[in-house]
């Protein structure tokens, strides 16, 4: 079995991509204040619901991304 | 559940001080009026040894401060049941000997409904102090009698009215009063049975002697023997006595096994000044529903039975991020809908409720006997501290009264097919909570 080797650009990609899932939960949970007028403290209460929601959305997009990887694969043969 | 069991209860339920001030009978339950009659024996004798009376037999047993002399009862079976507990105790078949003996402090009167006014006025005539079991008497003249008895003689005189010492219902009493349903604006009271309501009979010629629950003329049925303990909450709630009150009572099922002639199915609307109604329903060849009291309020609901405290308020929303997902998810998780229900029952039937209080013990009702846990000890404890001290507790008479008269009012109407109110002539003094 070969090593695999992650190199520093691919760490810091998923990592500003993480970053991303992050701001999208948290713009979320604010639409979610907003609209059931709910109060503002939320912001840091909810922020368990913020991080399941941001480990979701990270999930959705590993598997869409995979998925284009291997349909980019598929096309390329 | 012993007098410090209850008193712990109550301290529990933070109801040591409010409760006492509120309902003034429970004083009797008191660190000092325990410590008031420390040390004292009580002699009791008691008339009447059949299941009611074994019943308080098998608490007093377990108490310390009370010694049984003397046990009463025409009907011999039940009194060598009795004296078995007692061995001591001298056995007497005629009560009015039984009162001449000096050694008996108080008495215990569970006999049937005929008999508990004669029995309680030669008993207070006889300077003892007394414990009658419910209903106060056959008719209203004669609880008028045993009022105005008790009242020219002095002395203790309690009715098994054991709701007033039941924790949970204190409890419950306690929070009605103090606003947590909001205005009271309904009481439904209701006792369903599937029995016959018979004991069993060694010999046809005992038929009337022991079912005697089942004759007028010794009884007055569901509405003296039920009705009478589940009347007191209207009143109770609401610190007031109803105005009217319209009933339908028939015999529609056990009258084709047996010569019963009180009814087997009743209904009463007993209305209060401030126009609240309080109803109370009884069947006795049904029993799916079992036993109910609930007290309605603007706020919300108590059922007094299993001691539960049901919300009319919306119940608090989830946080925003929450009822976000709930919206998302039932938005994919529902069914198209092309038809449906134009509308839905406004029920918070269906909510879950709070216990009022740890621990409750919820009684079916189903026992004619008594249940555990339902105050009867609480009741008998407060009845022997009464006894030493010769002080009667404030309201435990006249709230037995009042239920007295309104169950036989009730009946009285159901007989006449009529609404009917109080007359005043047995109208006695009433002070609201």
């Amino acid at each position: 079995m070969k090593d695999s080797i992650i190199t520093a650009q691919a760490k810091k990609r998923e990592l500003w991509i993480l970053l991303a899932c992050f701001v999208v939960a948290n713009i979320t949970n604010w639409v979610a204040i907003i609209r059931f007028s709910a109060p503002w403290y939320e912001v840091f209460t909810q922020i368990g619901y913020v991080v399941v929601t941001t480990l979701v959305i990270y999930a959705l997009m590993a598997i869409l991304r995979i998925a284009f990887k291997v349909y980019k694969l598929i096309t390329r043969k | 559940m012993n007098r410090k069991e209850f008193l712990s209860d109550c301290g529990k339920m933070g109801m040591a001080g409010v409760a006492l001030s509120l309902f003034p009978w429970l004083e009797s339950c008191s660190e000092k009026a325990k410590q008031e009659v420390q040390g004292e024996k009580v002699q009791i004798g008691i008339i009447g040894t059949g299941s009611r009376g074994l019943f308080h037999i098998k608490h007093l047993v377990q108490m310390p401060n009370v010694e049984v002399v003397a046990l009463c009862d025409n009907y011999r079976p039940h009194l060598e049941d009795a004296a078995q507990y007692y061995p001591e105790a001298k056995l007497y078949d005629d009560y009015r000997r039984m009162l001449e003996n000096k050694d008996v402090k108080g008495v215990i009167i569970a006999t049937p409904l005929y008999l508990h006014a004669p029995m309680t006025i030669a008993a207070m005539e006889a300077g003892k102090a007394v414990f009658c079991e419910k209903s106060m008497a056959y008719t209203m003249d004669e609880a008028l009698e045993v009022y105005n008895c008790r009242k020219e003689l002095g002395g203790v005189l309690f009715i098994g009215q054991q709701r007033l010492f039941d924790p949970k219902y204190v409890k419950a009493m306690q929070m009605i009063h103090e606003g947590v349903i909001g205005e009271v604006v309904g009481v439904r009271n209701y006792w369903y049975r599937n029995n016959n309501w018979r004991r069993e009979v060694p010999s046809p010629e005992l038929e009337r002697h022991i079912n005697w629950r089942l004759y007028s003329e010794y009884s007055r049925g569901l509405m003296t023997e039920l009705a009478c303990h589940q009347l007191q909450n209207g009143s109770w709630a609401m610190g007031q006595l109803p105005k009217q009150v319209m009933g339908a009572g028939s015999l529609i099922h056990w009258d084709k096994e047996d010569e019963r002639d009180v009814y087997d199915n009743v209904c009463a609307i007993f209305t209060y000044p401030n126009g609240v109604n309080m109803t109370f329903e009884s069947i006795i060849s049904n029993k799916h529903f079992g036993m109910g009291e609930q007290i309605l309020g603007t706020k919300g609901t108590i059922d007094l039975v299993t001691a539960m405290h049901y919300t009319d308020e919306p119940a608090p929303k989830g946080s925003g991020m929450h009822q976000l997902i709930e919206q998302i998810e039932s938005g994919v998780m529902s069914n198209s809908v092309f038809a449906g229900t134009s509308w839905a029952a406004e029920s918070s039937a269906l909510a879950p409720g709070m216990p009022i209080m740890q621990n409750v013990k919820v009684v079916s009702g189903e026992s004619s006997v008594g249940a555990e846990a339902d105050g009867s000890k609480e009741l008998l404890e407060a009845f022997l501290h009464a006894v030493v001290t010769g002080k009667q507790p404030e309201k435990v008479l006249e709230e037995s009264y009042y239920a007295t008269q309104f169950a036989l009012l009730a009946d009285k109407a159901m007989h006449e097919n009529a609404i009917l109110t109080l007359d005043e002539k047995y109208k006695v003094p009433y002070t609201p909570f």
